[in-house]
Parts: structure tokens; sequence; C-alpha cells
């Protein structure tokens, strides 16, 4: 079926037209992202220099919530939590995420069994998989009882603030790990196999023929998949606050929970507005970063 | 970026010894990602009392589906359910509609300030959307429309969800040939026909892609829910799985994994139905941004 072309309305050229169907096309989306999302971005940064709880009316303090800050000694903990989860994330979700896409890219008979339990995690739903985990490691659950049986001591590492944090981020590798694993897996298949052929015919050792052809070709996946683990890290809220509600003793406080803790628990907007801006201006940097860093390895993709 | 991964054709390996200690290796490695969802289905049979035992033993009466009748009995969990099934079937239309129009408009219609809307619509979309929970609290309590669905909905559609469906839409148009455009105009269509009926139908792929994701960012939302909803009736799922307490908050173990396994089932249902398409969206969304 066809529609017949419409005579051209007087006064608009074809470029002028089009510039109002371009405008008329994203309108309904944009208006929205203006209110909903750049609009309250900016308001970010104007509240944080407001102190402003839910009851009041933003009364106007400068730079003080930044000083404040910067002397909060919980924020400067949640700072380094976000740190050490962040970077804890990254090195155990990227060496597990090689080691898997290894795993799934031999030839073997059923090996897509292997990467579809592998990959169910990743479309668990998010609570349903945290809930399942904090069952599993309930004092009197299967995981203690496990260790125990295994000789250690009664450790209940959800609730115990020097192993919490680690918990968590195992409990959160394990449940994305296989995104990595498959993306890593579509890099690692574009390797033409004759190079591995070479490097074992010039008596390679299966490590060196994999730090020297397979990482290098991979470079560029390698690269995307860390920035966009890293970013992603410092989103991750639901997990932990389901898992445990930043605690115990705020070991798993990140910024962003932190952050929902002074303005949706303590209302003080101004103060949780501060912290937004310092993550904001993180994430922001760190996604500049990706993306002037693409530019240059562009070069490797395809 | 395309992934190819279901298409290894397997062939037997000859290395015979080997062959086995690989299996073996494999089952070992898929354990922590296996065993919890078998812990899960298996628990939501058992009786409060059974549930902390072995996997294998159900306790006094077996397999029971008890939990799940008091589940539905005791909570507002149908109406729960009833909440996020509507406002995924609302939201992700409404979602991919606008991306497909707006992911068009930004990959093929030159028009003025395309580029830095463009970029603003990426920020939104790399932003972590809590950090502007407060100004939309804000917003949406002066127009009082908190313990109301309509922020839920809104910031699905409109924040990051929404903003990296518009990318992944213009993504998409942009490396359809522009040839088939030209041969709809040539026959007389002008850009709306172009986008309805040549466009549109060639993008089934793309909008399934961006729907899976749509449907599960919204099924998975707990941010926007824990802030906006609060009265029992209007929760969603992701925050109802929580509210299988005693007034103490201790938690009924039973109750919340039989509610855990009805809110995880469907999507895993799909999954294997779909593998393909899931993992291709879900890679998506990691290599694109």
């Amino acid at each position: 079926m066809t529609v017949g072309a419409r005579p051209a309305r007087r006064g608009l050229t074809r470029s002028g037209r089009e510039g109002r169907l371009g405008w008329l096309m994203v309108l309904p989306y944009v208006l929205g992202m203006l209110l909903l999302v750049t609009g309250p971005l900016i308001a970010v940064l104007g509240i944080s220099l407001t102190q402003w709880s839910l009851l009041d009316s933003p009364r106007w303090v400068g730079a003080r919530n930044y000083l404040r800050l910067a002397n909060d000694p919980a924020f400067v903990r949640s700072a380094g939590v976000t740190a050490v989860f962040t970077l804890g994330i990254l090195a155990v979700n990227i060496s597990a995420a090689l080691a898997l896409a290894s795993l799934m890219n031999t030839r073997l008979r059923g090996i897509g069994i292997f990467r579809t339990l592998v990959f169910s995690p990743v479309v668990m739903p998010v609570v349903a998989w945290a809930l399942v985990w904090k069952f599993l490691l309930q004092p009197q659950g299967p995981v203690n009882a496990g260790l125990q049986n295994l000789g250690m001591a009664d450790s209940n590492v959800l609730f115990n603030p020097s192993t919490a944090l680690w918990t968590v981020i195992v409990i959160e590798v394990i449940k994305a790990v296989g995104l990595n694993a498959v993306i890593f897996l579509s890099a690692l298949q574009g390797v033409p196999p004759e190079l591995h052929e070479a490097a074992r015919l010039d008596g390679a050792t299966p490590w060196q023929a994999f730090r020297r052809i397979t990482l290098p070709l991979i470079s560029p996946t390698f690269f995307l998949v860390f920035i966009i683990t890293l970013i992603g890290a410092l989103k991750v809220f639901t997990p932990i606050f389901v898992l445990t509600g930043g605690g115990p003793a705020d070991s798993t406080t990140t910024l962003i929970l932190y952050m929902f803790k002074q303005g949706f628990q303590f209302f003080e907007f101004g103060y949780a507005s501060a912290v937004a801006a310092v993550l904001f201006v993180l994430v922001l940097a760190l996604t500049l970063a990706q993306w002037s860093l693409r530019k240059r390895l562009v070069f490797y993709e395809d | 970026m395309r992934t190819e991964v279901l298409a290894v054709k397997p062939v037997r390996s000859a290395r015979g010894g080997w062959h086995w200690a690989l299996y073996l290796l494999l089952v070992l490695v898929s354990l922590p990602f296996f065993l919890p969802l078998l812990w899960l289905f298996v628990s939501a049979f058992k009786s409060s009392g059974a549930i902390f035992g072995s996997p294998f033993q159900f306790g006094a009466g077996g397999l029971r589906w008890t939990n799940f009748e008091q589940v539905f009995r005791d909570y507002p969990f149908a109406r729960q359910y009833l909440n996020s099934v509507y406002i995924a079937a609302l939201s992700v239309p409404i979602t991919v509609g606008l991306a497909a129009v707006a992911g068009y408009a930004f990959a093929r219609i030159r028009f003025p300030g395309r580029n830095a809307v463009f970029l603003l619509s990426l920020l939104a979309m790399m932003v972590p959307s809590e950090l502007t929970a407060v100004p939309q609290f804000v917003l949406f309590s002066r127009l009082g429309l908190v313990n109301t669905h309509v922020p839920v909905i809104l910031l699905q559609i409109f924040s990051a969800t929404g903003a990296f469906t518009v990318f992944l839409m213009r993504q998409h148009f942009i490396t359809l040939p522009r040839e088939l455009e030209d041969a709809g105009r040539v026959d007389g269509l002008n850009s709306p026909g172009v986008f309805w009926y040549i466009m549109l139908p060639l993008s089934r792929p793309a909008l399934a892609t961006a729907a899976i994701f749509a449907v599960l960012n919204s099924w998975n939302d707990y941010f926007n829910p824990l802030i906006y909803l609060s009265r029992e009736t209007l929760l969603t799922l992701p925050l109802a799985l929580g509210r299988f307490t005693d007034p103490l908050g201790g938690v009924y173990w039973n109750l919340t994994l039989a509610a855990s396994v009805l809110v995880a089932l469907p999507v895993l249902l799909a999954f294997l139905l779909a593998q393909r398409q899931f993992i291709e969206s879900l890679a998506a969304s990691g290599t694109k941004g």
C-alpha cells in the first residue's frame, strides 16, 4: 500500500519540512526526558547548595553541604566501600567472565546447556536472586552449615562487617558474569583459529597463546566490558539494599545507598543532592573517558 | 555487535580422558549459577519447619502447594502481581513506540538541534537514574502523585530505560540501507510513510530486543516503587517479595521463596523459549552503551 505524496505546503522548503518532522518525531520522548531527567539533573546541582528537609522550604547554604561531605566520616567510609565494591566487582567479574568464555568456547557436545546455566542468573529477577541468597546465607542456612561441616568456624558471612561486602560482591558477580562471558565469547569466536594453530606449532604454551594472541585481539571488547562493568558497579543499588540494607555497621553502604538514606530516610534533600552531584561527576568523567578512549580504539573494531 | 554465540556447532572432541575431565569441570563451575535456582524452586514447596533442612527432605506432608495458596490467600499478592503486569503492559509499548519514532528521527532525519538533543538523551542513558530521585520526588509529590503508579510508569518510559531504548533504535536505523528509503520515495511515500511501511517492518528484531530489555527493567524496577509506593495494594512484585514477614521483621522464608518462584518463573520460561533474543538483547545493553 502506498500513500500519495502530499503537495508541498507553501512557504516551507523540503528541508524545512524535514526539520519540522524530525522535531515532531522526537518531541514526545524529548519533552518527557527534559522534564524527568535533564531538568532534575540540573535541579540536583541547585538543591545541593541548599538545606532542605521534607517539611520546610529550601534555604541557600552555598557550598556548605560539600564542606560537610569532606568532613563526614560516614560519607568518606561509603566512598571507600564504593571503591572496594567497584574494584572487587571489576576484578572478580572480568577474570571469571574470561574463564567462563574460554570454557564456553570449547567445542563440546552439550556446551549450550552450560551456557544456558551460566546465563540464567542474568535474567533472574534481581530481588528474587538477592532473596534466595539471603535465605541460603541465613545463620541456620545451608551455606553456613556447609562451611561448618568443612571445619570453619560459625561464619555468618553476610552478617559480619568484615565479610559482608565481599559476600555481596560474589553474589552480584554470579548474577551478572554470564552477560560479560557471552560478550567475551563472541569476541573469542572472532579470533582466527589458524593463529592458535601456528602458535602451537611454534611451541607456545596455552598461556602464552592467550597472552600474546587472544588478549590483544579481544582488547577492544575487553576495554568495553571493563568500562561498562565499572560504571555498572557504581549504579548497583537493589541487590545491596535487599541483601544487607547497607549493614552490618554500614559496611556495605555504597555512595548510592548513602544518598538514598540521606534523601529518603533522613529527608535531608540538600545533603543527599550533594552526594548525588559527586556521583554524577564521577560517572560523567568515566563516561567521557570511555567515549574518548573508544574513539581511539574504534580502529581495532570489526 | 551481533552475538552469534548460539551458532557454534558442537563437534565430538577426540581427546578421550580430557573430554571427561572437562565435563566434570563444567559441572562444578555451573553449580554456583544453578544451585541457588534449584534450591529456590525446591524450597518453595517446603513447610517453614523443613525449609532449612536438606534440599531433598520435604518434612511432614512432603511436597506441598500450601505456600502458594497462602501467598494468595493471606496477602494482596494477586493484586501486586496484577500491578506489575499492567505497569509492564502499559509502559513497555509506550517506551518502545516512542523510542522507535525518536530513534528513527535521530538516525535519518536532519533537523536543527538534533545533535544537542541526542547528546542529552545519551546523558539520560548514562547517568544512574537514582541520582535524580530527589527533584523527581519533589515534583511528583507537589503534583500529588505519590502513592500512585504514575511516577513509576513515567520514569520507566523517560528515564534510563527509555533513553537506552531510543539509543538502541537509533543505532538500528542507522544500519538500514538508505536505498530502501529512496525506493520508497520513488514509489511516492513521504517520510512518515517510509518510516511506517518500510523501516518499521524491517525492524522487528530490533523492536523485540528493545521490548525484552524494557520488560525486564520494568519487572525488576525496585528503586522508584520503593520511593513512591507504600500502600500494600499498590506495591509491585519486587517490593512485595519483601513483605512476607512477621510484625518484628522475621522473614517467612517458605512464603518469600514461593512468591519469588512466581515472580521468576515467567521470566525464566521466556528465557528458555527465546534464548537467542534474550542474550542478544542483554548483550546489546552491555556493548552498545
